[in-house]
This record gives C-alpha cells, sequence and structure tokens, in this order.
C-alpha cells in the first residue's frame, strides 16, 4: 500500500532530482576537466615538453646542485599482463633500472588483460594515468589525436628513431612525429605444419602450400583419422584481426577508402577472401567448432591438426609446451590467393610503450623508455631470447648484434620469418574495431551458410551506416 | 500400504537429491582435480578426469606465496566487514521502509530502488572519478563502501519483514517502546534467515570481485584474492593449472563456511516460522 | 496508531535510512547522473569534452546490433528464468522432506556453483562444449552421434549458454523457495488434508499464494541478473557465432572496451537502463495488481 510501484509523482521528482544532479555535475565536470587538465600542465607541460629539461617542477632543493642528489622522481609504470616471460622480463629490467641510477623510481604495476581497459579508462578520467605504460600499434594514432599520449620527438635522442626499420617508423608517427618506441614485432600469420603427416598423404614435406587452392587441397589430403587438415580462426573476433592480412594482400586496399568515406569491400578480391574461408570451413578440413581460440597453438599441438596458422608468438608455445612436435614442424607464410611471394597475408602487431599526455615527468618517463627499448641491446636481446625467439626486433642494431648471438643465428625459423614474412605484412589498420568486426562478421556468416555476395552486401551495408551514423567520412588521423 | 509407498518415494527422493547435488557439486571437484594437473593437461582432450602425474606442488607453491596468504586474509576482512555493514545497512532501511510512516516515503522508495536497475558498466568509470575525488584509492574503504547500499539487500529483506504481523509490535507499542527498541529487540532476533541470504551473498559478492579491485588497488598489500586469480590468466596462454588450484583454494573456506552455516540456517528458518 | 507517532517515525525513519541514503547517493547516484552528462559527450579524456547532443543514443539505436542485443537478453532470460524458478521450486519440495545430515549436506552441495561464480562457471562450460574433449559431446557419442558444435552454430549456441545460468542460479533459487516453504506453517496442510487436498491442491492453494512475496522477489531479481548476462557470452562464445548470443550488456562491454571515445557505451547503457526499468515495472504492476504486497 505505502510503496507501490509507478507513483507517477514520485518519478516525476526523481527524474528532476536526476537532472538537476546531472547539470550539477556537469558544472563540477566542466571545471573539474579544466582543473585537472591545466593543474599538471602547469607543473609537467603537456604543451611545451620541451621546456624546462628537469621538468620535474619541484624546488629543488637549493644546498647544492651537484653534489647531492636532486629529489627522487617516481614514475608510474603500468605493464599489461603478457606471456610469464615477457612479465618476468619487464620485472627484472625495471629492478635493473631502478637500481642503476639514483634520480628515478620506477613504481611497476603488473595489470591483467581482462582488466586492462576498465582500469586504464578510469584512471585517464579522473586524471590519475600511469607515466608510461604499454600500448599497441593499432592504439597509437587514436590515442595521439586525443592528446592522451605525448610525442617523444623531444623527449629522446633523435638517434634512437634512426635505429627503427622504416616501416615500423610508420606505425608509430602520427601527424609527423613519433609517438611510442616499438619493443617488438609480430607477424599475426604464420603457417604451422606437420611435417611427418605430409608424408604420410604423400605430400613433399619440404613443399608447403603457397596458394589458397593448394592449401585447400593439401588439407583435404590430411584430414581423417581424427586429425582435421587445417585451423584458422573461425569466429568473428579472432577473424577481425586475423584475416587483415589477407584482405590487404588479396586487395591491395583496407575496408575502408583512406578517407574513411566509405566500405570498399564489395569488389571480386573481397569476395575471394570470403570464399576461401566458406570453402576452408565447409569443405570440412576445418572442426566445426573452433578448437580453441586463434592465438593458441593447443590444437596444433595435442596433434589434432596438420597445418593450423597463427602468430609467430606460437613457436614460444611449442617450444615450451609442445616439445614433441617441434621436430616434426614446418613453417612457411600463409599461403595467398596468387602464390606471390610478395603478397601480405599477416599484418604486423606488437607493443610498445608510451608516455602520457598528462605525465608530470615526461622527461623522466622518456629516459626509462630509453633505457629499457632503446638502450643496449643486450636487454632486448634477453628478451627475444627468453620468448623463444618468436617476436621481432623493431631495431636495426638489436638485429646486428643477434648476429652474433649463437642461439639467435642458428634459428632457422627466426630466419624464415625475419626474411620471408615480416618484411611482406602490413600495418594494422586503425579505423574503428566496428568495421573490422563488420567485415569479420560477414567471413563467419559466410562460413556458417550465407552466399558470399549476400554477406559482402550485409557488411557493405553495416559499415556505411556505421560511418554516417558515426560521421566517420574524414576522421582519419593518417591523412 | 501406505508404508510403501512412502519408502519408494523416499528412495526416489533421495536418489534424485542424489543426482543433483553430483551436478551441483562437479565442478569443485573438477577445478580440484584439475589443479593437480600439468598445465598441458587441463586442457587437454580427450576428456581425462584424473591427472596422469599428481602435481601435489601447484597447491603448495601457492599455499606458500605470501601473496596468497596476504589476499586470503585480506579478502577474508573486507568481506566479513561488508558483510556485517550491508546488513546492517540495509536491514534498517528495510524496516523503516516495512514500517514506518515518514514523509517523501515514496520518493525515496523509488530513489532507491531506481539504484537496483542502473547497470553496473554505466557507472564504472564515473564511481571511479568519485571515489578518487574522495581520496579513497588504495584503501580497503573503496572495495567495502560503494556496495554497502543495495536496493537488492533492503527489498529482500523488507519482504520478509512484511510478513512479519503487525500485532506482536503493537503489543509492544502500547507497553511504550520506541521504533529503534522494536527493531532491535523484535525484528532482528527474527531476521536471521534474511540475514544469512543476504550476508552470504554480500560475502560472495566480495569474495569473487575482480575488476573493481583491479581497478582501485594498486598497492600489493591489498590485493584481493580475485586479483590474485586472475594473474595467473595472462596474455594468450593462461596458467589454467595454477588458476583451477588457486580457485579451488579460494573457494574452500566459503564452502568450508557454508557447510557450517548450514545448520545454524536451518535451525533458523524454522524459528522464523512465527508459530 | 500509525498516524499517532507520525512525529515520531520521521526521526526514526530518517535515522535508519541515512546510511542507505548517503551510500546509494554517493556511489551510485552521483555515478549515475554524472554518466547522464557524459553521454551527450564525446570524450577522450585529454580534451575538453564535445557535446553532441543525443548522437551517441542515435547511433545506437539506428545499430540493429543493439536492438538483436536486447531480443538476445530477453530471449536469453526466458530460457533460464522459468526453468529455474520451476527447478528450485520442485527441489525445494523435495529438499524439505529430507531429514538428518543428508539434508544438511545437500543444502551445501547446492550452492556451490553459485560460490564459484560466473566466471569460473564460464570457463568450466568452456571445457564442457569442447568440440573434440568435452564431456557434452562425449555423452552424445555415446548414441553414436557426431560430436555437435555446441558454440558454433547458430541455433545451439545461445542454449548452450543459458546452461550454466541455470546451474550458478539453482542453488541459491531453491534455498529462498525452501525458506518460503519452511515458513508456511504445517497446520495449513493439515487443514487441507482433512478437507481432502491432494499434493497438487495443497500446492496450488496454499503454497504457490503463501509464497508470492518469495516468487515475486526471484521474478524481479531474476529477470535483472538474467537479462545483465555478460559473464557467460564473454567467457564461452564472445558473443558469436555471428552475434547470436550477444546479450545486452556484453553488446555495451564490447563498445566500452573498443571504442575510443567513451560516452556510446554508456549511453547505451542508460538505455538499457530504462528497457530494464521498464520491464521490471510491467512485472511489479501484474503482480501487484491482485494484493497489495505488504501486509
Amino acid at each position: 500500500m505505502q510503496a507501490k510501484w509507478g507513483k507517477s509523482k514520485s518519478w516525476t521528482v526523481l527524474l528532476s532530482v536526476l537532472i538537476i544532479l546531472a547539470l550539477v555535475v556537469s558544472a563540477c565536470g566542466g571545471s573539474n576537466n579544466k582543473g585537472s587538465s591545466s593543474s599538471p600542465s602547469a607543473s609537467a607541460s603537456s604543451s611545451s615538453p620541451s621546456s624546462s629539461p628537469s621538468a620535474s617542477g619541484e624546488p629543488e632543493p637549493s644546498a647544492s646542485e651537484s653534489s647531492a642528489p636532486a629529489e627522487k622522481v617516481t614514475i608510474e609504470f603500468w605493464q599489461r599482463s603478457f606471456e610469464e616471460t615477457t612479465n618476468k622480463w619487464f620485472k627484472k629490467y625495471v629492478d635493473e633500472f631502478n637500481k642503476s641510477q639514483d634520480q628515478i623510481q620506477i613504481k611497476y604495476t603488473l595489470v591483467p588483460g581482462e582488466a586492462w581497459d576498465q582500469k586504464m579508462k578510469a584512471s585517464q578520467a579522473a586524471g590519475k594515468a600511469p607515466e608510461v605504460y604499454t600500448m599497441n600499434y593499432g592504439g597509437i594514432a587514436n590515442a595521439a589525436k586525443l592528446g592522451q599520449i605525448l610525442p617523444l620527438n623531444d623527449l629522446m635522442d633523435p638517434v634512437k628513431f634512426d635505429d627503427i626499420y622504416d616501416n615500423v617508423k610508420e606505425f608509430i608517427t602520427a601527424g609527423g612525429k613519433y609517438y611510442a618506441y616499438p619493443k617488438l614485432v609480430e607477424p599475426s600469420a604464420v603457417l604451422y605444419y606437420r611435417k611427418d603427416l605430409f608424408q604420410a598423404a604423400g605430400l613433399d614435406p619440404e613443399k608447403p602450400p603457397t596458394t589458397w587452392a593448394e592449401l585447400l587441397e593439401d588439407a583435404k589430403k590430411l584430414t581423417g583419422k581424427g586429425v582435421f587438415g587445417f585451423s584458422t580462426a573461425q569466429v568473428a573476433g579472432d577473424l577481425g584481426w586475423s584475416s587483415w592480412g589477407l584482405q590487404f594482400g588479396t586487395s591491395g586496399h583496407e575496408a575502408l577508402t583512406s578517407d574513411w568515406s566509405k566500405a570498399d569491400i564489395n569488389n571480386d578480391a573481397y569476395k575471394a577472401v570470403f570464399k576461401f574461408y566458406q570453402d576452408a570451413y565447409q569443405s570440412g578440413v576445418m572442426p566445426k567448432q573452433a578448437l580453441a581460440p586463434y592465438p593458441d597453438m593447443k590444437p596444433y599441438g595435442e596433434g589434432k591438426v596438420a597445418m593450423q596458422v597463427n602468430g609467430s608468438w606460437a613457436i614460444g608455445q611449442l617450444r615450451n609446451s609442445y616439445k614433441d612436435k617441434l621436430e616434426k614442424t614446418g613453417i612457411a607464410p600463409m599461403p595467398s590467393q596468387s602464390g606471390d611471394p610478395a603478397s601480405a597475408t599477416a599484418t604486423l602487431g606488437g607493443w610498445t610503450l608510451v608516455v602520457d599526455g598528462k605525465a608530470k615527468h615526461p622527461h623522466q618517463a622518456a629516459d626509462f623508455i630509453s633505457y629499457l627499448l632503446a638502450g643496449d641491446p643486450a636487454i632486448m636481446i634477453d628478451f627475444f631470447k627468453t620468448s623463444g625467439f618468436s617476436k621481432f626486433s623493431a631495431r636495426k642494431s638489436v638485429d646486428e648484434a643477434m648476429k652474433s648471438d649463437p642461439d639467435a643465428s642458428k634459428d632457422a625459423w627466426r630466419a624464415l620469418i625475419a626474411e620471408k614474412i615480416i618484411p611482406n605484412s602490413k600495418a594494422e589498420p586503425i579505423y574503428p574495431w566496428d568495421v573490422s568486426m563488420a567485415v569479420s562478421t560477414g567471413i563467419e556468416s559466410a562460413m556458417k551458410g550465407t552466399s558470399v555476395d549476400k554477406a559482402i552486401e550485409k557488411a557493405e551495408k553495416t559499415i556505411n551506416d556505421f560511418i554516417a551514423n558515426n560521421k566517420l567520412a574524414g576522421t582519419n588521423p593518417k591523412q | 500400504m501406505r508404508k510403501s509407498t512412502w519408502t519408494w518415494s523416499r528412495i526416489f527422493t533421495t536418489i534424485l537429491s542424489l543426482v543433483v547435488t553430483g551436478i551441483t557439486i562437479f565442478p569443485l571437484v573438477w577445478m580440484g582435480l584439475a589443479g593437480f594437473k600439468s598445465q598441458e593437461e587441463v586442457l587437454a582432450a580427450p576428456l581425462k578426469f584424473f591427472p596422469t602425474v599428481w602435481h601435489f606442488e601447484n597447491y603448495t607453491s601457492i599455499l606458500h606465496d605470501p601473496l596468497f596468504q596476504k589476499a586470503m586474509g585480506t579478502t577474508f576482512l573486507g568481506a566479513i566487514t561488508f558483510m556485517i555493514l550491508s546488513v546492517a545497512v540495509n536491514a534498517a532501511a528495510a524496516y523503516a521502509f516495512s514500517r514506518l510512516e515518514f514523509s517523501f516515503k515514496k520518493f525515496w522508495w523509488v530513489y532507491v530502488m531506481t539504484t537496483y536497475f542502473i547497470p553496473g558498466f554505466a557507472i564504472t568509470i564515473t564511481s571511479f572519478v568519485v571515489v578518487s575525488k574522495l581520496g579513497m584509492l588504495d584503501k580497503l574503504a573503496v572495495l567495502i563502501l560503494p556496495g554497502v547500499a543495495s536496493a537488492y539487500s533492503m527489498f529482500f529483506i523488507r519482504q520478509f519483514y512484511l510478513n512479519i504481523p503487525l500485532a506482536l509490535e503493537e503489543a509492544a507499542l502500547i507497553d511504550g517502546a520506541n521504533r529503534f527498541q522494536i527493531f532491535t529487540r523484535i525484528f532482528l532476533p527474527m531476521s536471521l534467515p534474511p540475514f544469512v541470504i543476504i550476508g552470504i551473498g554480500a560475502y560472495l559478492g566480495y569474495w569473487n570481485a575482480f575488476v573493481w579491485p583491479v581497478m582501485t588497488m594498486t598497492n600489493e598489500n591489498w590485493f584481493q584474492i580475485g586479483q590474485y586469480i586472475f594473474n595467473f590468466r595472462s596474455g594468450r596462454v593462461a596458467e589454467m593449472h595454477l588458476l583451477m588450484a588457486s580457485s579451488f583454494l579460494a573457494a574452500l573456506p566459503t564452502v568450508i563456511l557454508f557447510l557450517i552455516f548450514q545448520k545454524y540456517i536451518v535451525a533458523n528458518l524454522k524459528m522464523s516460522g512465527l508459530k | 496508531m500509525f498516524k499517532k507517532n507520525f512525529r515520531h517515525d520521521n526521526l526514526a525513519a530518517y535515522a535508519m535510512l541515512t546510511p542507505i541514503l548517503l551510500g546509494s547517493t554517493i556511489f551510485i547516484i552521483v555515478p549515475f547522473a554524472y554518466a547522464i552528462y557524459i553521454s551527450f559527450y564525446e570524450w577522450g579524456f585529454y580534451q575538453a569534452p564535445v557535446f553532441v547532443g543525443f548522437k551517441n543514443f542515435y547511433v545506437n539505436l539506428t545499430d540493429e546490433l543493439f536492438t538483436k542485443a536486447i531480443w538476445t537478453g530477453l530471449k536469453f532470460t526466458l530460457y533460464v528464468l522459468p526453468t529455474q524458478l520451476v527447478l528450485g521450486f520442485l527441489f525445494a519440495n523435495l529438499v524439505k522432506g529430507l531429514k538428518g545430515k543428508f539434508a544438511s549436506f545437500v543444502k551445501a552441495a547446492i550452492y556451490i556453483p553459485t560460490v564459484i561464480g560466473l566466471i569460473l562457471a564460464g570457463v568450466i562450460f568452456l571445457f564442457i562444449y569442447d568440440y573434440l574433449g568435452g564431456l557434452a559431446n562425449y555423452v552424445v557419442g555415446w548414441f553414436g552421434l557426431e560430436p555437435i558444435a555446441w558454440l558454433a552454430e547458430v541455433r545451439t549456441a545461445l542454449p548452450a549458454i543459458t546452461v550454466p545460468a541455470i546451474w550458478t542460479g539453482f542453488g541459491i533459487t531453491t534455498l529462498i523457495m525452501l525458506a518460503g516453504l519452511l515458513d508456511i506453517s504445517e497446520s495449513y496442510y493439515e487443514a487441507a488434508e482433512i478437507e481432502g487436498a491432494g499434493t497438487f491442491g495443497k500446492m496450488r492453494h496454499i503454497t504457490l499464494p503463501l509464497m508470492r512475496n518469495i516468487i515475486l522477489f526471484l521474478l524481479v531479481t531474476g529477470f535483472t541478473a538474467q537479462i545483465s548476462q555478460f559473464e557467460l557470452p564473454w567467457v564461452i562464445t564472445n558473443g558469436g557465432p555471428v552475434n547470436e548470443t550477444a546479450t545486452p550488456n556484453f553488446y555495451i562491454l564490447q563498445h566500452f572496451l573498443n571504442d575510443v571515445l567513451i560516452g556510446r557505451s554508456i549511453a547505451a547503457a542508460l538505455m538499457f537502463f530504462v528497457v530494464l526499468g521498464a520491464i521490471s515495472l510491467v512485472i511489479f504492476k501484474v503482480l501487484n495488481s491482485e494484493k497489495a504486497v505488504d501486509g
């Protein structure tokens, strides 16, 4: 009686309270935002990073500038959690860095992947983001455009950037400036195949397929007795990024026109890509349900598939967890439609370190990056070694130094990927993920029985609607 | 005749209960066993229920990890505090809404109930901004206070209070008792059944939280058990054996508590019958 | 009587309400109001937010995946909730008849899935539905059938993920039902038995009417819990195949994680709040129409 729902009066009152609150908060929020973006820049200089070299902004203890160490600066550093070996490597060299000098103390936090975005976005909203953090190539252009990260040109020695391979340089550039320092690159697609099963099926184990037609033909011969011939991404979420390489290699362009004004997928090349996935799935050479997520090498490692497409990182997993398969494994570039070895079938993903746009001590933050990623090649070699050479250097000097490293130089897989796959791989597109998902949802529906033409049309419409609704045209930050 | 049907139905009841219990208990057993496997074997197909080699070190390494011990301790402390606070706060409100007449009652009722339907995602970021402005980050309070006021718990307890006959308190009112006395002396003693259910819910909600602790706690010393467990799920390949072993260890105290509490619940459920 | 104590009540009531009102205001209503404000903006955190009016709402409304997600959420709830209530009710009746240590054990055991939590339940069911090594296809194999692609088939994916949802909520539903059952005085049943009512008659005329408050509670909370589901699609299917298991909160989560600008996902969450509130209101109204809930 007293407490029934739907009393319209209460609702009206509540609604007005909410509106008033929203207005009040908006007033505060507005001023807070101004406050929080101006106060750190006063001390740190997001507008002019190079103005004061000892940018800490704290009053120097006047006593003696030379002998007594300046007040120690603490830098927050967040690392997204990766493989155990990578996490250990970060921790080890953060400790080394802290010991190596007495000006800067790095406060290191390992953040689980599942919570990264929430934690990062919330801290950014509250103006509490760490000064240094990990970021993948795909995120750089947008973050730079929004002012979330600082250009590093004036914070780091320019020589450090000359050391980076030209194609990788492009990944970290926005508006003519470098916004990140790369740690590694890894191609998203490499073909792993079982030499012993090739032999058993009457195929030449030294001649992996180079075209899609060959691939599907071989897969058919390899399928049977509890083994599937072929495995690649088969759900939209995985296809979204793992098919970028094939999309680009086949069509020569991305799914959007370069000014982001409309979808560019209703053409023969994209249809061919859709058809390839459809054929692979429907011919029965692939399992009907993914045996594991795309980046997981488990199905191959357990001997359930004869050929699996996976990123270069899978080498690490093979070497650590499925040693019995190492001897029997061959690797090759993922086949392309035409068989042209220069045709892209993979994208280059990878991770970098960036300096936050509101960093209070941008110079010290950059000093840490210089030490860790751009310093002594031995530090990076240690990383590549512990990761089983499943990741690749973005720096010439590191590769140069690795030539004299006995483990690295005799690693045939490393050589093949470095020479035959990486040079032909493409940068990850930076358009919104929705676009990639529209394409990959189309691919998945084609695999599940929709005709290729229909799937393409649907995806095209979805993308064009998305562009119109979000006013995407002309917003490409790289243009 | 009558006796035999009773027996049959009893056998049937027992068997059915056993089957259902088996199904519900399966994951715990499975998790516990998976915790003894090697990393590859947890995920291995075809299905293997028992480990081929028993890796006791999975459990001992976790049990000896000071971070695990600390996380269990602080999480337990937080969960108990959270449980007590949320029962107290919401029971008081439930009493006010079910029994008292006061000004703007309808408004406040709608006000509180509205919070129940606000999806968590909508306010993740803005809640974080609020707690960070209040200077609560990296303090245990940030894990406890934000969830205490709960329309769900309040509504649940209120449903129980509505079933308590008015006659009881009318007598007390005539004897000159005030509202607080009625609440503490008449309602609270009868409230154990809803308190137990709400309390356990609050305790579990706190115990299983993951994203919020990760967002608000950076200090390793205050890590919660959920944070600890999910550190085993990093990047591309999860350390499933350790994830399972630590999840099992984390669930164990709760299950044991529940087994102990069980008798208590049954006893108190009968008390609430108000015969 | 109440009228006479009105002034007393004000003091007592506000004293008892202060904690919940403070808590709700600081930690829910204020962030909520702030979120409403943000939903009218595009905000990248490091530059002043740009006011975009209703654009964020419009973008969601015109996205067919958003409407599809609402339908998926409703379908999911429709599969889970009735099953859970019926199973819980039946099993509570069964458990009520059990005695001694065994009864205690059963009551504790059925609660275990709830203790474990949805994320881990999702992980466990991911293994159960594994194409080659999973328990589900192992059982299918007994009947000599080909393995089923539970999570990849459009037809089976959504029903498949309802199972862990039913399973995790089963214990708490049963226990709450049981609490309600034990509250019903035996004398009612004895009286009905004298009048010659059978098991079914007793259930219909005594048990169900007396359990109304509890069933109402379970319906409303179960409805919001199930339609808010995102953990299971997140862990098990990632919304697939072809968006078939993308529930509203999963949709919101995806945009929250992947969008460069915040605003759209918050707008989606607010619209979902409106839908959720409206439906819950209808449930309340329908159930309250026969007789006021309060005694």
